[in-house]
């Protein structure tokens, strides 16, 4: 086969692809396909370039009906890896479409995992944590500094991705989930533990409002001041490990866990260790 | 403090646009527009008050700050809480007579918001179910290889589902909800118990979302030593968030160069090892 005759995908169809999963990746979202439909029609313009005869076409576009979902924004670049196997199909048919299929589903869950923690875990509560201080006091500072900031990120992030993953093909499957890709997560989830430490200190506040007071009315132990004396911000952490404990160890769903939050509050409320102080 | 039908309409508006099957893909609708901090914003200038707006925002993004939703199940979709949850707040701010950027403000928007928040589970799976219908005419298009229907059941017709998903649930809660909330006033008096154990839970709220954002990076004990030393940065030295995210920078750029050491020694005393690693975080569990 020579040189000349070799197909070559447009970067105006890649940008096209690109564009078309960046707004419809979910869209059309049931249980029961997920992301199927969104992956259709992101790969629609690279099948009606590569193949120019309708049969080849609709052969191409079977192999993406399978069922997909991932985690969308790190997801990206598995779109990418597809755009350029079905390249290579394309160009000299060695790939079949169980080869494609194959990657895609040994994809989807890595990806999802990796990408669940890394953006909607650690990078999205960074940048909502900085936006939160700027917010403070009713200004809309920190809410514009997190559009901005989390929509160039996301934007240039997933074409960058897309478009590393078509560069790459299969190639990027092994940077993401090899020793490199372990030790940069690793790295990033320091940051994102440290980070949600400081949003957990500076924004969360479990104050008791127990004291224990002598016969002429004079408070001789305030129990919150006592708690500071020894960290500051104990009772908040405390309930954080206390709800972490319950999702985590006991298995507990979240919603489970607000409804014991809401029965301790009751009794804390019934028994004078919770006191919001509130009146007319 | 009252809803119209226009300032309701617009609500649905962006409660369409940020919802998880998103309606401007998910970085634009559901990771920016559907968080509570933005909603905030966006509810601040449509019912003319940005500060309780935006205060009513941040209370209840800490509650949700790490909503994932692993395999598409959601136990709280975010288009109640940030377009029907805040804009209920922040009437119910205003009929309680609060500083909108007083503490008790914000306990009470955080307990309201979360209470709406179930809705939002309902609205999803709606939403979910009657996207199959448009998925149905795309199977049948696609076997008739009349593939050009796909971006019309891809990004056209998913809009019915959000207008009676999405659209009409926050009309009508947003612009009834309002004097609902206002006549609870009257009901529950604030020294009640009710009402200090509702603001007990708003300040106790946000623990389970910061609890669900450990759960993704603490799989052994010693995972939680990078939170308190967070947590000490901030509570005991006062620093800011800025500030602790660019200490936190050193700790990972030894973190890395270190694991990029340890992997290199191994490979030369290995030169077969195993690089494929995957992460053990796919079951997380969402908010």
């Amino acid at each position: 086969m020579d040189n000349l005759e070799k197909k070559k995908i447009s970067r105006k169809t890649l940008n096209k692809s690109f564009h078309y999963w960046f707004y419809g990746h979910l869209t059309a979202f049931s249980q029961e396909h997920m992301q199927t439909f969104g992956y259709l029609t992101s790969m629609l313009p690279i099948v009606e370039e590569l193949y120019d005869n309708k049969e080849d076409q609709e052969k191409a576009m079977k192999t993406y009906t399978a069922f997909f979902n991932t985690e969308p924004q790190l997801g990206t670049v598995i779109v990418g890896v597809t755009a350029s196997l079905e390249e290579a199909r394309a160009n000299h048919g060695n790939v079949d479409d169980t080869t494609i299929n194959g990657l895609r589903a040994g994809l989807m869950g890595p990806i999802a995992g990796i990408g669940d923690s890394l953006v909607v875990g650690t990078l999205i509560p960074v940048i909502l944590g900085i936006a939160l201080g700027m917010s403070d006091g009713g200004s809309p500072l920190g809410a514009i500094f997190y559009i901005i900031v989390w929509n160039l990120l996301g934007y240039f992030g997933m074409r960058f991705a897309y478009f590393k993953g078509y560069e790459l093909g299969d190639k990027a499957v092994g940077i993401l989930v090899g020793a490199q890709g372990k030790a940069i997560r690793k790295a990033i989830a320091t940051v994102g533990g440290m980070v949600v430490g400081g949003v957990a200190a500076t924004w969360v506040t479990v104050k008791t409002s127990f004291k224990l007071t002598n016969s002429s009315g004079k408070a001789y132990l305030v129990l919150q001041d006592k708690l500071d004396s020894v960290y500051p911000g104990l009772l908040t952490a405390l309930f954080i490990v206390l709800c972490w404990w319950l999702m985590a160890k006991k298995n507990i769903s979240p919603i489970r866990v607000m409804l014991i939050l809401v029965v301790i509050a009751l009794i804390g409320v019934l028994v004078g260790f919770f006191n919001p102080g509130l009146s007319y | 403090m009252t809803i119209s039908w226009v300032q309701a309409s617009i609500l649905g508006i962006f409660a369409s646009l940020s919802s998880m099957p998103g309606m401007a893909g998910s970085t634009i609708g559901n990771y920016t527009l559907g968080r509570p901090l933005v909603g905030g914003l966006v509810c601040g200038l449509v019912l003319g008050d940005l500060k309780t707006g935006i205060a009513a925002g941040v209370a209840m993004q800490l509650v949700y700050i790490a909503l994932v939703t692993p395999g598409g199940t959601v136990s709280a979709d975010l288009r109640a809480v940030s377009y029907i949850g805040i804009p209920l707040a922040m009437v119910a701010i205003h009929a309680q007579g609060l500083s909108a950027t007083s503490g008790n403000a914000a306990d009470l928007a955080k307990s309201m918001g979360t209470l709406v928040g179930t809705v939002g589970t309902v609205l999803f799976y709606g939403t979910a179910t009657m996207n199959l219908v448009w998925q149905h005419i795309g199977w049948r298009a696609v076997e008739k290889g009349q593939f050009k229907k796909l971006y019309l059941v891809d990004w056209g017709l998913p809009w019915i589902s959000h207008f009676f998903f999405s659209f009409i649930p926050t009309l009508f809660m947003t612009h009834f909800g309002s004097s609902a909330v206002t006549a609870l006033k009257t009901a529950l008096p604030m020294d009640g118990i009710p009402m200090k154990t509702l603001f007990t839970v708003g300040a106790l709220l946000p623990c389970v979302g910061i609890a669900i954002l450990l759960k993704q990076i603490v799989d052994s004990p010693l995972d939680f030593i990078p939170f308190f030393v967070g947590f000490t940065f901030a509570a005991s030295l006062g620093l800011n968030l800025v500030s602790v995210t660019v200490v936190s920078l050193i700790f990972a750029m030894i973190s890395y160069k270190l694991d990029m050491a340890i992997s290199t020694n191994r490979q030369v005393a290995s030169p077969v090892s195993n690089t494929s690693m995957i992460a053990d975080d796919e079951e997380d569990e969402d908010i």
